[in-house]
């Protein structure tokens, strides 16, 4: 209704004064998610209105007594995307490093697309690959090394793993630019110093931290969202707050999913659902304040 | 003597890891590809077969979907509707993301686009099935509002061009593809949105000035002009965003729904995706290999537009 | 015409569907979404739907609400089974299955029975006894809500009070299992299904269908349990009739307590809980219930006689052709003759 005059007029802005148009754009997107935000905090109301901050402070999941706590979905969160990033940085890096230095020319090409095809899989596929061949994988290798111990193949671990190799490719995507794009004199002077191949790496690789910054932010983003394959692999319980990745436990954004369908029956799931989804919009916003304040003390 | 000694150790040294450092790179490097081929490898396999036993290609692609009953069917309604509404979908993602990727990452010295950026940040990672769930209750608000004043008459002046145009435009139900084009491109943008700003941030200000010097006219300058410098990120960019909401389901459950006919496009639509959700966790053994059949095509054509992607450029 | 809900008759809807838009040459077109029975019920209050499917009757508050207004009946029959994983007592290996009872699975997801090897296990399997390890149980339920959960724990709250106390029933619940044993969730009846077969020593609830398909694999690692119907004292194999056998005494049952069999205006929770557990015949099933508007045009829907001429038609062949042996999906349990005859009870409340 507004929408459409206002995208057109953003658009007919651009072709007039072109900075203008642009910071349009910019507003339409605050907007969006300025809304988002304000649906979830009205959903949410009742559940904060009752309990007060309780629910995103306690670890509960009691749905006949109405009663409800997100706290553990929002560990479950934080630790399926620490490892998800612990594991998939690494691995994004050594794409990059791999199409700008190690391969030939020739198959550059092919090597990026296949990177960039592990991103095109539905995501159902993934959690499919994940139930039948990735979870029971992961429990006989970690329950073969001592002392682990995973009883059950669908924990936080697997998740983090099936994660890693799906949020992977958009850290690559946004390195590789970087990586391509460092200037030509730069390269030559760091070879005039006599550097090997792999000292050149790093250094280029320091060169670009932007990009490995913006990179790491949309595969965090893309980890902490994952609804769906998480869901499948992730073990779902939810009744007790758990800091061990080797257990079966949930994150916000699979408890939503996994939760929503049935919810309307109960008369307080739908505003703690959504006050998980509040908890996640905060978390996110605090990383990118964090990430903000590291940038502007390190004068990135 | 001592010193050229002292320096061809630690030139070993640095040899040494140098190739232990570009090994590991290549290490991570393949080990980021390896499941990918487990997992295509997985589809295709179970997927052509699965083809093969529902009735060949034209009839997958065509058909209804198969009941627990049926031996062939395939997934024609969903697939039209996966294509529609990713087209949609991707249309307006790259619209809208494009000038805000140029915007977060051209005037990246202004205040309001860190703002604009820390806010994209969020949006890609808010669960989709949320994105979803904003989607349907826009729609529920705007509805009728919409039917009465736009779409209602729109559809009376349209209808001399043909009955088809019905399947198209017109009074909208609850659940239609429009709002799962709707939800699929709010999830679209923030990726485009994140690529394009990389690559335009990245142009050297040499070339910038060279190209602000050339072009005259901002617009001119920084979408002709250096169209060359960033189009590779761009197509990235659009490629990947498309690829990822062709393969979305949560999204699409309020607000497209579903649909195992062929229906008008202002009613419930199906997807391939939604397909595959459903069809995969069936003990039947018919809708099983239906739902890896479908994944293979949706691979298939996922591929095919990267392909084609690739060599244009 | 549009409808969603339950997630366990989908596959059977969609093949009544199908079927019927054969039969009628192309013409009907009956959608239907596995949307979760909750949000169906949602949907369908919220007009957006022509027809709702949920495992659960219309819950008490919002039957308040509408009381009146709307029909519910079954159209079709669910049964629940126990699949376990013990690799030492597998019916491959023994020739034998698990006897269990409402109390010790209870207690086994409870997390008061911890170890396979517990007395109380053996007391009610002497011939297995001596074979049964002292290892965890892994207690797998559902994660997603899901009315399977919900006949599951309805069973368990019925026939074992002190988990009504403790745990009460509904499509989610706090299982004490995840806190004080092993227990974990599975994603969905396939993922139950799954978790059982892949983690050694562990129990799990599945739809019959999910079950039987895979019956060779479970019977390798363990098997399905044999279940006691505390009221008749016997142990039931999950089969066909055994389940009907259990519908139809239910049925008999809230006759003779009520005095006549259930209206479709009524409030149906009551009537589900005397289906549960019923005094013969496997006790673990479910309902499947559709809701109908009984005044499409005065509720507001656009094309209303149509609609409702339409679903009329459709039900009607749901409750008569569709409970035939042809057109019921591998797994389900046609509705005895006197439910369905409460459907088409209902379907001539439908105004036309």
């Amino acid at each position: 209704m507004l929408l459409i005059p206002y995208l057109i007029a953003a658009y007919g802005l651009l072709f007039v004064k072109l900075r203008w148009g642009l910071r349009l754009f910019g507003v339409f997107i605050v907007a969006t998610i300025g809304l988002l935000t304000v649906m979830f905090l009205v959903e949410a109301y009742p559940i904060i209105a009752r309990d007060g901050v309780a629910v995103f402070l306690e670890a509960r999941w009691d749905p006949v007594r109405e009663s409800y706590g997100v706290l553990q979905a929002l560990a479950g969160t934080v630790l399926t995307s620490a490892v998800a990033m612990a594991l998939a940085m690494p691995m994004a890096l050594g794409v990059a490093v791999t199409i700008n230095e190690i391969l030939p020319a020739r198959w550059r090409g092919m090597f990026g697309s296949l990177v960039d095809l592990t991103a095109t899989m539905p995501t159902v596929i993934y959690g499919l690959w994940g139930l039948f061949v990735l979870g029971p994988t992961l429990q006989s290798l970690i329950n073969y090394l001592p002392g682990g111990m995973m009883t059950s193949p669908y924990t936080l671990f697997t998740a983090g793993v099936l994660l890693a190799i799906m949020i992977t490719p958009y850290a690559a995507a946004v390195i590789r630019e970087g990586y391509a794009l460092v200037p030509k004199p730069v390269e030559e002077a760091i070879y005039a110093m006599g550097a090997t191949r792999f000292e050149a790496v790093l250094i280029k690789l320091r060169y670009i931290r932007n990009y490995i910054l913006g990179g790491f932010f949309l595969a965090l983003g893309r980890a902490m969202g994952e609804t769906v394959a998480v869901a499948m692999v992730v073990g779902g319980n939810f009744v007790r707050l758990t800091t061990n990745i080797f257990e079966s436990g949930i994150t916000i954004s699979s408890l939503i999913a996994l939760q929503f369908p049935n919810a309307a029956s109960y008369q307080y799931m739908v505003p703690a659902l959504f006050a998980g989804a509040l908890l996640l919009t905060l978390f996110g916003l605090a990383i990118n304040a964090v990430a903000i304040y590291i940038i502007q003390r390190g004068q990135i | 003597m001592t010193a050229e000694r002292k320096v061809e150790d630690v030139t070993a040294v640095r040899m040494v890891i140098n190739w232990l450092g570009l090994g590991l790179f290549a290490l991570l490097g393949v080990a980021a590809v390896v499941p990918l081929f487990l997992i295509i490898g997985d589809v295709y396999i179970k997927g052509i077969d699965a083809i093969n036993r529902l009735g060949g290609l034209w009839v997958f692609l065509t058909e209804l979907p198969p009941t627990p009953f049926d031996e062939r069917g395939g997934v024609g309604p969903m697939l039209v509707g996966t294509l529609y509404m990713t087209a949609l979908g991707a249309l307006l993602g790259i619209a809208v993301g494009f000038p805000l990727g140029v915007y977060i990452g051209e005037m990246r010295r202004e205040k309001f686009a860190n703002v604009a950026r820390a806010g994209v940040n969020v949006l890609v990672e808010f669960p989709t099935i949320v994105v979803g769930l904003f989607v349907y209750a826009v729609m529920s608000l705007a509805k009728e509002d919409l039917n009465r004043y736009l779409l209602y008459p729109l559809s009376k002046t349209l209808s001399p061009v043909g009955g088809w145009i019905s399947l198209f435009i017109g009074p909208l139900d609850g659940f239609n593809a429009y709002a799962g084009a709707a939800a699929l491109s709010i999830i679209m943008i923030p990726y485009v949105a994140l690529i394009t700003a990389s690559a335009y941030a990245s142009i050297e200000q040499p070339l910038r000035e060279a190209a602000y010097a050339i072009g005259g006219r901002e617009f001119n300058a920084l979408f002709v002009v250096l169209r060359k410098a960033v189009s590779r990120a761009v197509v990235t960019a659009a490629l990947l965003g498309t690829a990822k909401i062709a393969g979305e389901t949560a999204p699409l459950l309020f607000t497209a729904f579903g649909n195992t006919y062929y229906a008008p496009f202002t009613g419930p639509t199906g997807a391939v995706s939604l397909w595959i959700w459903y069809a995969a966790q069936t003990p039947y053994d018919v809708q099983i290999a239906s739902a890896y059949g479908a994944a293979a095509v949706l691979l298939t054509i996922i591929l095919t537009i990267f392909i084609i992607a690739r060599i244009r450029s | 015409m549009t409808g969603g809900g339950s997630t366990f008759v989908a596959p059977q809807m969609f093949g009544w569907s199908k079927t019927f838009y054969q039969v009628t040459g192309g013409k009907i077109q009956v959608n239907y979404q596995s949307i979760g029975s909750g949000a169906g019920t949602a949907q369908f209050l919220e007009k957006k739907l022509d027809f709702g499917g949920s495992d659960v009757p219309m819950p008490k508050d919002k039957y308040q609400q509408v009381a009146g207004r709307f029909v519910q009946f079954p159209v079709i029959i669910g049964s629940i089974v126990m699949a376990y994983n013990v690799p030492e007592i597998a019916y491959q290996k023994t020739g034998k299955y698990l006897n269990l009872t409402a109390e010790v699975i209870a207690l086994i997801y409870m997390g008061e029975i911890k170890q396979w090897c517990d007395a109380r296990i053996k007391a009610l399997n002497p011939g297995l006894a001596d074979k049964l390890p002292c290892k965890d149980i892994v207690a797998v339920h559902r994660s997603d809500g899901s009315g399977t959960t919900a006949a599951f724990t309805l069973y368990l709250s019925e026939a074992y009070p002190v988990w009504n106390q403790t745990v009460g029933w509904g499509f989610t619940v706090n299982w004490p299992a995840d806190q004080k044993a092993k227990g974990t969730g599975g994603k969905g009846n396939e993922g139950v299904a799954q978790a059982v077969l892949q983690t050694p020593y562990s129990i799990g609830y599945v739809e019959f269908a999910y079950w039987a398909k895979n019956k060779d694999k479970y019977d390798q690692v363990g098997g399905v349990a044999f279940v006691r119907n505390d009221n008749d004292g016997k142990y039931y194999f999950p089969t066909t009739e055994n389940v009907a056998m259990g519908a139809a005494a239910g049925l008999e049952r809230y006759a003779r307590k009520y005095g006549a069999p259930p209206s479709p205006e009524a409030d149906w929770n009551p009537v589900s809980i005397e289906f549960t557990n019923p005094p013969r015949g496997y006790p673990i099933m479910s309902f499947t219930y559709v809701f109908l508007w009984k005044d499409y045009a005065a509720e507001g829907y656009g094309d209303a006689a149509t609609k409702a001429a339409l679903l009329k038609e459709f039900f009607k062949w749901v409750l008569t052709e569709g409970q035939k042996q042809g057109n019921i999906v591998e797994g389900y349990i046609p509705l005895p003759s006197e439910v369905a005859r409460i459907g088409l009870e209902a379907l001539n409340l439908v105004k036309p």
